[in-house]
């Protein structure tokens, strides 16, 4: 293999793409996503062979992320090519009961993780005349809490994960009012969504290392509803709490969430509260872009 | 050509050594520079670099750019920001080129060399599909079509 090649691939002159050998196609892959690499895998020997390197993929994945394959039977990842590690991670790990997922965001590598309202402390959760639970393909988790109405509105929760070092956003994924699918068609109802615009939920975080991040937002708007028409009913937002950085992946980050509005003179009600994300932050920020 | 000694290298003169390209030519380059290459290293360690090294895998035109790029890369005191500038320069050629450069580092191991010229290539191949690489880079693929549907679909995944 050398730079006397002359038009063996049929440039004419010098070498071309296909004259790259195996090794070197794995150095230019350390610069590629894997949904790159895996586009480029048929293009010749060579990228197929690079595409299968243990070297390429172990770059790929967190430094850490056995402690993902700890989550799963041994069977499943036993004998596997850090190529089939990085795509069964890529896929949601159920963490302990399977009311938290986590998993590795495809392009990037990086560990992201959602956590049900099943996993959370919410307030009158088991007195039907507050809250129900409802099943919707809607959510990873195939349910959501639905709050009909309340005065002490409050949701906790928290976890304990050896998150890579990054830095990661909190948020709440929320749903103004109940839907449903009518022969096929999506319908929202509102008859229960009342009292988000009174008064501003407050979003909270903190975690074992001493981070603390707020934020507040009235869900509801009715004021610009006669203006613009409401954005914010009928559809998944995500609410930002904040974020928290994570140095070291040892030990294993712990963090508290919440979302409270506890003013007791106002009732509020019509809500979906699917599951907590837990991403990093510069993740989030380009898959808005995206989404924009 | 002056013989070498095992000794580290006076102040001056610079300690050199000789490249002979596949079609001749002769470069010199200084040892230090030299250094940066792990093939031509190891044989200044085991003094096999008294005399000129035969490269008959490197043309003089390629072999020329790479002794540039080590000498640059060695020079003490630049600053990154203007290396970095330099680097993108280097590798503003022509494909060929570029191939040649990544086959003459891997051979020469020249790490840095290496990774640039592969990160331009990176940059080159984002985004395109492979039939369009097919085409723009004139390469053939060896795959049946069987094969390259086995490919397709164990590759799917990274898609979903």
């Amino acid at each position: 293999m050398g730079a006397a090649l002359s038009g063996g691939n049929g440039s004419g002159v010098g070498p071309g793409l296909g004259d790259i050998p195996e090794s070197c196609v794995a150095c230019v892959f350390l610069y590629l996503t894997p949904p790159e690499i895996c586009n480029l895998a048929r293009l010749n020997r060579a990228f197929r062979g690079a595409a299968s390197s243990d070297a390429v993929w172990e770059a790929k994945l967190p430094a850490n992320y056995h402690d993902l394959l700890d989550l799963l039977p041994p069977e499943r990842y036993r004998n596997l090519s850090k190529k089939d590690i990085f795509a069964l991670l890529s896929r949601p790990v159920p963490v302990g009961d399977g009311n938290k997922e986590v998993w590795l965001d495809r392009v990037t590598g990086r560990v992201c993780m959602s956590i049900s309202a099943r996993a959370m402390a919410i307030t009158g959760i088991e007195d039907r005349r507050y809250w129900n639970w409802l099943p919707t393909e809607e959510s990873r988790f195939h349910e959501v809490a639905y709050l009909q109405q309340i005065w002490w509105f409050e949701v906790d929760g928290a976890v304990k994960f050896p998150f890579p070092a990054d830095i990661y956003t909190i948020s709440f994924r929320l749903h103004l009012g109940k839907f449903s699918k009518r022969l096929g068609r999506r319908v929202c109802y509102f008859e229960h969504t009342h009292g988000w615009d009174i008064k501003p939920v407050k979003f909270e975080l903190s975690t074992s290392d001493g981070q603390q991040a707020s934020s507040e937002c009235r869900l509801d708007d009715t004021v610009q509803d006669e203006i613009n028409g409401n954005h914010k009913r009928g559809c998944w937002i995500d609410y930002k709490v904040g974020e928290f950085i994570v140095s070291h992946t040892d030990p294993a980050t712990e963090v508290r969430f919440s979302m409270k509005q506890i003013d007791c003179t106002h009732s509020k009600g019509g809500l979906c509260v699917d599951a907590v994300y837990i991403v990093p932050s510069d993740l989030r920020q380009r898959k808005r872009r995206v989404l924009k | 050509m002056s013989s070498s000694s095992s000794s580290s290298s006076p102040s001056c003169p610079k300690k050199m050594i000789t490249l002979k390209s596949s079609d001749g030519e002769t470069f010199e380059i200084e040892e230090i520079a030299a250094l940066q290459s792990k093939t031509l290293e190891s044989m200044i360690d085991e003094n096999c670099a008294s005399t000129p090294v035969p490269l008959p895998n490197i043309t003089g035109k390629i072999l020329a750019k790479v002794v540039e790029y080590c000498t640059k890369h060695a020079e003490v005191g630049a600053d990154a920001e203007s290396l970095r500038a330099w680097d993108a320069e280097f590798v503003s050629v022509d494909h060929p080129t570029l191939f040649d450069y990544i086959l003459a580092a891997n051979f020469l191991e020249i790490p840095t060399l290496l990774n640039l010229a592969c990160q331009s290539v990176a940059d080159m191949v984002k985004g395109k599909t492979p039939d369009e690489i097919h085409k723009i880079f004139n390469i053939k693929s060896t795959f049946t079509p069987e094969e390259e549907e086995e490919l397709r679909r164990e590759n799917q995944w990274a898609f979903d």
